[in-house]
């Protein structure tokens, strides 16, 4: 019996065997190379460039996912979880106890600055502050009844982005990279669009003790401008391509005798592909990049057209153009060189500032997206590492609040203009339908087709799973 | 909704007979978490299936912990009554216990003494050089396999250089060996490189991956660990000197406890115990009882899986599973660290302890600050009385001075006290600071009660401090009351019979030298890591390593002056037909140069390598930040000194170390992984580290004394690669030569010529130069 689910771990043969049959994917190499040291009665495998993506446990709804992260913790009471007894209690204490910990300490109920309307078929709630977002309220299922473990930025970052804010565990992208490979053997599987480099910074992309090639691949960092976004070393210093060529068929021929000198090996042969492969990757980025043939009208959709949205407009409009080709998990960071979503005081103008950037990128990217049918399979999680307190902090901020706030999903498989769950009448504690973060996990991977209890990688003697010994699936919201 | 009194007593009653995993958490039923304390169902009406659920949940503590207490207060505690009751009921219905602890103790391999094992007998007498030899003959002649033929010196000298020193050898060392015709020469070869304080960077890093070193915090604040520096270089120091391991062990774990009448021996020991602080931290953690509960369960587990290749971790929230850790022992060994004072103050952001240096310039420096501080200050009040002195004579004796007597003085007067308080003031800025090192010295000696679930907020019964009685039966030595218990850890752990601590590291000096351990798991001997391939020639090994005094580099000798050392790498059809993943070692494997090597190697062969050693390596200050919230970033990997020396910035490692597999350094490891990525390919293409590199080498070998291309050719070969090349390389190397030339025309003003440094970087970035054969 296994203490960590009975449920074997993801078969461990049948996926070697797929590695070995045909795949050497970006993602795959290291596997291969892996194999090389602990598989007993392997031949050399016959290598080959062609891509399979690894098969899913089961029938996927969602083949990617595009990860919104509003670095921060936005106000789930002020965005999309109206609290109508703030208004009416607006500087009265909370009538129950506060939580046992506390970031900072806040004083009463405090009303928020923005008024709620209804929108859609659905009748959804959405605050003034996004009010692009609330055109497509049908495509989104609310998820109003989240909580985490974590009042601080580190460790509530850690706890979303790895599902643990204690130990070092690989990040959900990389076990999603990990579970499904990836369908473009020209990129990566997993890509963060401008990360921040605090609060667990690359843990937070990172892939631990999995495989180097699951980990997320960063473009840029929180603190540049989208426009200056892009893979390391993708671009090739002072070489003609030409001549980049030439000097990788010498490379090439002198790996060649190297190799018939020592003897097959697995090692030796994935690292010549590599070469083979970088080249191309260096040929394909730049054309991902390149938004120069997207038209007007679609730059215009995702707000590029004016200054206060064409940064995260950018990088909503890269992620479509990542999940058109192929790449799983692309993850697009909303912050600033401060905490962007952070609003301990001046809530209404740091709020209003934050949500008039991204509300108009975020509605188009969803626009963008179902016009093109790919809304249908692919994923959009929109969260903040928690919310934000009912009551106040000082005299117009609200503190970090991890005990209950609203995450939303789009697309792939999940039921537009649903709301599972909810807070209490105030908005500081999950009360119904709660779904800590482990149960977003377990869902998450639900949705791409992998059963999180079977999704298991052995490291030092044990089974890890990104949900470790928790998680449950939320069916209610299943499209 | 059904109200159940809380009860402890029974909590406590239950929770040490029964555990979690008694019961299967599969098969779970869809059963709202939340509402299993409401359901109105009465005790005896839960299925197993529930049962399963809601020990599920209490087997994430802080989760259930907290989603519970967001609700209600009490719900925890109802949930944890439930449990304890359906964990007690479930084992009543399946008629089942839990195989008794002791009795998995006592069949474990890992956990019984070493045996002194006979050496095998073996068919083919000549080959074998020593006993390590006759344990994998024996093996390989089992498996109807014949060891590999010796490598040739080159390989030989390429493969003990890189090995030892993580550098490749000189042209003029090669030459040396390939010259020395003595029986002796190979193991000269050996003592000279460990005698090479190169030795040490190379080994010591070794260390510094199990001991999870870094130079800054990383996790949640990442501040910068200034002085950490001062434990590396402990350690580099450590294995040059080659300091019995018993030693590196109690200096490590109570160096502040020890003895020692030497001040900067005492330095040492103090320094030491960095070991145990230099753990990632939560430092902005809100709820300072749970930081230092979290800080106290990452130095047990690193002590657990660094010394004694065991998840101690796992039994902070649960008896262990396989191993014959309970949680009274895991408390018992929390108690001796929690008594132990790793943090100053835990207010965010938390301050880790350092402990002051003692350093002969500093005291002189500190006297002669002070001496210059009072002779100013001195001065001062000189003027100050003489200036009142002739203000009272001003207004005449017995009037009283004004309230504020200087404004009365002469301007002349204000100017020289300004002018001397400034000077003061700008000493006092400078004062010169005590060194002082992260470690730890001891603490209020406490025991720690039973956390059920992990939780601070669930406490159980008081346990005594003390060691892992399990795994050493009735003769572990016993926590002295008014002391934390560190010593008597690093005691029990350096007792030569204690079954863990030589195979444990026996087994990782066979791993960093043959890229797989004897125990492939280096850190996991426990029932859930891998058994041992050759479970006597481990034994011998490490039987070997207490009768020679724990020196490290005694083993080094005995492993890289056997046959099976020095194996060839070749391949062999027949061979790979029945040992195709080596399992047996019937031939020496290919190695991959860790990150730290092909970064250390690049600058050694174009030309760049700085050599200093040791000392400090950060710009930023003690505790400030290295990088924030603001992405503001402090790193930098300028630096043109060897690997071990750059800084080791948690989150942000640099840049080649990530992408070549460097260690995390949050989590103890003893087995970094292999992977080969496009990414690496990338960064060997396209980065200007890479780019300076080839540059340099070009410009080496433009400046070579000679005059045709096929000699500057052969002298790249063999400063880049060790050997010469054959006369179709040279072929080959000149026809691109040309090519180049041509496709890089109209691009030719700058020197070096863009052909050679193409040529170069391309040999650079050859496997050749990448793999050890």
């Amino acid at each position: 019996m296994s203490p960590y689910g009975t449920n074997p771990g993801r078969n461990a043969i049948s996926r070697r065997q797929i590695l070995r049959d045909s795949a050497l994917g970006f993602g795959s190499l290291a596997a291969a190379s892996l194999l090389a040291n602990d598989v007993v009665g392997a031949a050399a495998p016959p290598f080959t460039t062609s891509l399979s993506a690894l098969p899913a446990h089961f029938t996927p709804r969602a083949k990617r996912v595009i990860f919104l992260f509003m670095k921060g913790g936005p106000s789930h009471v002020d965005t999309f979880d109206p609290k109508p007894l703030l208004d009416r209690d607006d500087g009265k204490p909370l009538p129950f106890a506060k939580p046992r910990v506390q970031f900072a300490p806040t004083g009463n109920l405090l009303r928020s600055p923005w008024k709620f309307l209804c929108y859609g078929e659905s009748g959804s709630a959405v605050s003034k502050l996004f009010p692009h977002v609330a055109q497509c309220v049908d495509d989104i299922c609310f998820l109003h009844g989240v909580h985490g473990t974590n009042a601080a930025h580190g460790g509530a970052c850690l706890k979303l982005h790895t599902g643990s804010d204690t130990f070092v565990r690989p990040s959900m992208g990389s076990w999603v990279s990990y579970g499904l490979g990836t369908e473009n053997a020209n990129l990566p599987s997993f890509v963060t669009i401008c990360p921040t480099l605090a609060h667990g910074g690359v843990k937070n992309w990172g892939s631990a003790f999995l495989p180097a090639s699951c980990q997320g691949t960063p473009l840029g960092v929180a603190s540049q401008p989208s426009t200056a976004a892009t893979i390391k070393y993708v671009q090739p210093a002072n070489n003609l391509p030409v001549v980049q060529r030439a000097q990788l068929d010498l490379l090439q021929e002198i790996n060649r005798s190297h190799q018939l000198e020592a003897g097959p090996s697995d090692e030796l042969e994935a690292r010549l592909q590599s070469f083979e492969l970088a080249f191309r990757m260096q040929n394909e980025m730049p054309e991902v990049q390149d938004l120069s043939r997207e038209s007007v009208t679609t730059e215009a959709l995702y707000g590029m057209d004016q200054s206060t949205t064409e940064d995260f407009g950018r990088q909503c409009l890269l992620a479509r153009r990542f999940a058109e080709r192929g790449v799983r998990f692309i993850q697009v960071t909303h912050s600033n060189t401060d905490v962007q979503w952070d609003q301990h005081a001046k809530l209404k103008e740091g709020h209003e500032q934050n949500a008039l950037e991204v509300d108009k990128p975020i509605a188009g990217l969803l626009t963008d997206l179902k016009s093109r049918g790919l809304l249908d399979d692919t994923l959009v999680l929109w969260a903040g590492e928690f919310g934000r307190t009912p009551t106040v902090e000082g005299s117009d901020g609200r503190d970090h609040n991890p005990y209950g706030f609203t995450v939303w999903l789009a697309g792939g498989g999940v039921r537009g203009g649903y709301h599972h769950g909810a807070t209490d009448p105030y908005g500081f504690f999950a009360e119904t339908g709660k779904v800590h973060v482990h149960d977003l996990h377990a869902t998450l991977l639900h949705l791409m087709g992998l059963d999180h209890e079977r999704l298991t990688y052995r490291f030092s003697g044990r089974d890890f799973r990104l949900t470790d010994v928790s998680g449950h699936l939320v069916k209610e919201i299943l499209a | 909704m059904t109200e159940i009194q809380p009860d402890f007593s029974v909590i406590r009653y239950f929770l040490p007979r029964t555990g979690a995993h008694i019961v299967t958490i599969d098969d779970i039923v869809s059963l709202d978490r939340f509402h299993v304390h409401t359901s109105g169902k009465s005790r005896l009406n839960l299925g197993l299936g529930e049962t399963s659920r809601v020990l599920e949940i209490f087997c994430n503590p802080f989760d259930a912990v907290e989603s519970s207490m967001s609700t209600r207060d009490h719900d925890f505690i109802h949930l944890a009554l439930l449990v304890v009751w359906a964990a007690a009921w479930a084992t009543q219905a399946s008629g089942e216990t839990e195989p008794e602890q002791d009795t998995l103790a006592g069949e474990h391999w890992s956990f019984q003494p070493p045996n002194d094992p006979a050496l095998p007998a073996v068919r083919d007498a000549l080959w074998p050089r020593g006993a390590v030899d006759r344990f994998v003959l024996h093996r390989l002649e089992t498996a109807g396999l014949t060891p590999a033929p010796a490598a040739n010196r080159r390989t030989l000298i390429r493969r003990a250089t890189f090995d030892l020193t993580g550098l490749p050898p000189s042209r003029e060392e090669v030459d040396a060996f390939i010259a020395d015709q003595s029986p002796e020469a190979f193991a000269r070869v050996v003592d000279r490189l460990l005698a090479s304080p190169r030795y040490g960077e190379r080994w010591g890093r070794h260390w510094l991956d199990v001991a999870r070193y870094a130079d800054s915090n990383g996790l949640d604040e990442n501040v910068a660990q200034a002085n950490a520096w001062r434990y590396r270089d402990y350690v580099i120091e450590a294995f040059n000197q080659d300091k019995p391991y018993d030693d590196f062990i109690r200096e490590q774990l109570a160096g502040d406890l020890l003895p020692c009448d030497d001040p900067l021996a005492r330095n040492e020991r103090l320094i030491a115990t960095g070991f145990l602080s230099l753990g990632p931290k939560l430092l902005a953690e809100v709820d300072e009882t749970k930081m230092e509960m979290d800080i106290v369960d990452e130095q047990i587990d690193t002590v657990g899986k660094a010394l004694l290749g065991l998840t101690l971790g796992c039994a902070r929230c649960h008896d262990h599973k396989f191993d014959p850790i309970t949680m009274s022992d895991y408390y018992a060994l929390a108690g001796i660290f929690k008594s132990t004072q790793t943090m100053d103050s835990s207010t965010k952001i938390a301050k880790w302890h350092e402990n002051p240096l003692f350093d002969e310039q500093f005291e002189r420096a500190k006297a002669e600050h002070d001496a210059l501080v009072a002779a100013e200050q001195a001065a001062l009040d000189t003027l100050l009385a003489d200036a009142r002195a002739a203000l009272q004579a001003k207004l005449g004796e017995g009037a009283s001075l004004p309230e504020k007597p200087e404004e009365s003085f002469p301007e002349q007067t204000c100017e020289q006290l300004k002018q001397r308080r400034a000077k003061i003031a700008e000493l006092n800025k400078n004062v010169p600071e005590a060194p002082t090192a992260m470690g730890v010295q001891e603490g209020e000696a406490v025991d720690v009660a039973v956390h059920f679930r992990g939780s601070h907020l669930t406490l159980g019964d008081t346990v005594q401090r003390g060691l892992p009685a399990r795994l050493s039966g009735d003769n572990t030595p016993k926590v002295d009351p008014t002391t934390s218990g560190r010593l008597a850890l690093a005691e029990w752990l350096t007792e030569g019979d204690h079954p863990l601590t030589a195979r444990v590291l026996v087994n990782r000096l066979w791993r960093w030298h043959f890229g797989r351990g004897l125990v492939s798991t280096t850190d996991n001997f426990g029932v859930m890591g891998e058994p041992p391939r050759d479970a006597e020639l481990l034994d011998w090994l490490a039987i070997a390593l207490v009768r020679n005094g724990w020196s490290i580099k005694h083993m080094h000798r005995l492993i890289m002056l056997s046959a099976t050392y020095q194996m060839s790498s070749d391949y062999d059809a027949a061979s790979v037909e029945l040992d195709p993943g080596n399992q047996q070692h019937w031939r020496s494997r290919i190695r991959r140069l860790a990150a730290e090597e092909l970064r250390d190697a690049l600058l050694a062969v174009s030309g760049q390598l700085d050599e200093t050693r040791g000392g400090p390596c950060l710009a930023v200050k003690n505790r400030e930040f290295i990088f924030d919230h603001t992405s503001k970033d402090e790193t930098s990997y300028e630096s043109l000194r060897r690997s071990v020396y750059l800084p080791v910035i948690r989150n942000h490692l640099c840049d080649s170390f990530t992408l070549f597999d460097y260690t995390d350094a949050s989590i103890s490891n003893g087995d970094r992984n292999t992977s080969t990525v496009a990414s690496q390919a990338l960064y060997l293409m396209n980065s200007p580290f890479m780019e300076e590199a080839a540059t340099r080498l070009a410009d080496r070998v433009l400046a070579v004394d000679v005059e045709s291309d096929a000699a500057r050719i052969r002298w790249l070969y063999e400063t880049v690669i060790g050997r010469s090349p054959a006369a179709d390389e040279i072929v080959r190397i000149e026809t691109y030569l040309g090519r180049f030339e041509e496709l890089a025309a109209g691009n030719q003003s700058e020197f070096p010529p863009p052909a050679w440094r193409l040529v170069c970087q391309t040999l650079l970035m050859s496997n050749e130069f990448s793999y050890v054969r």
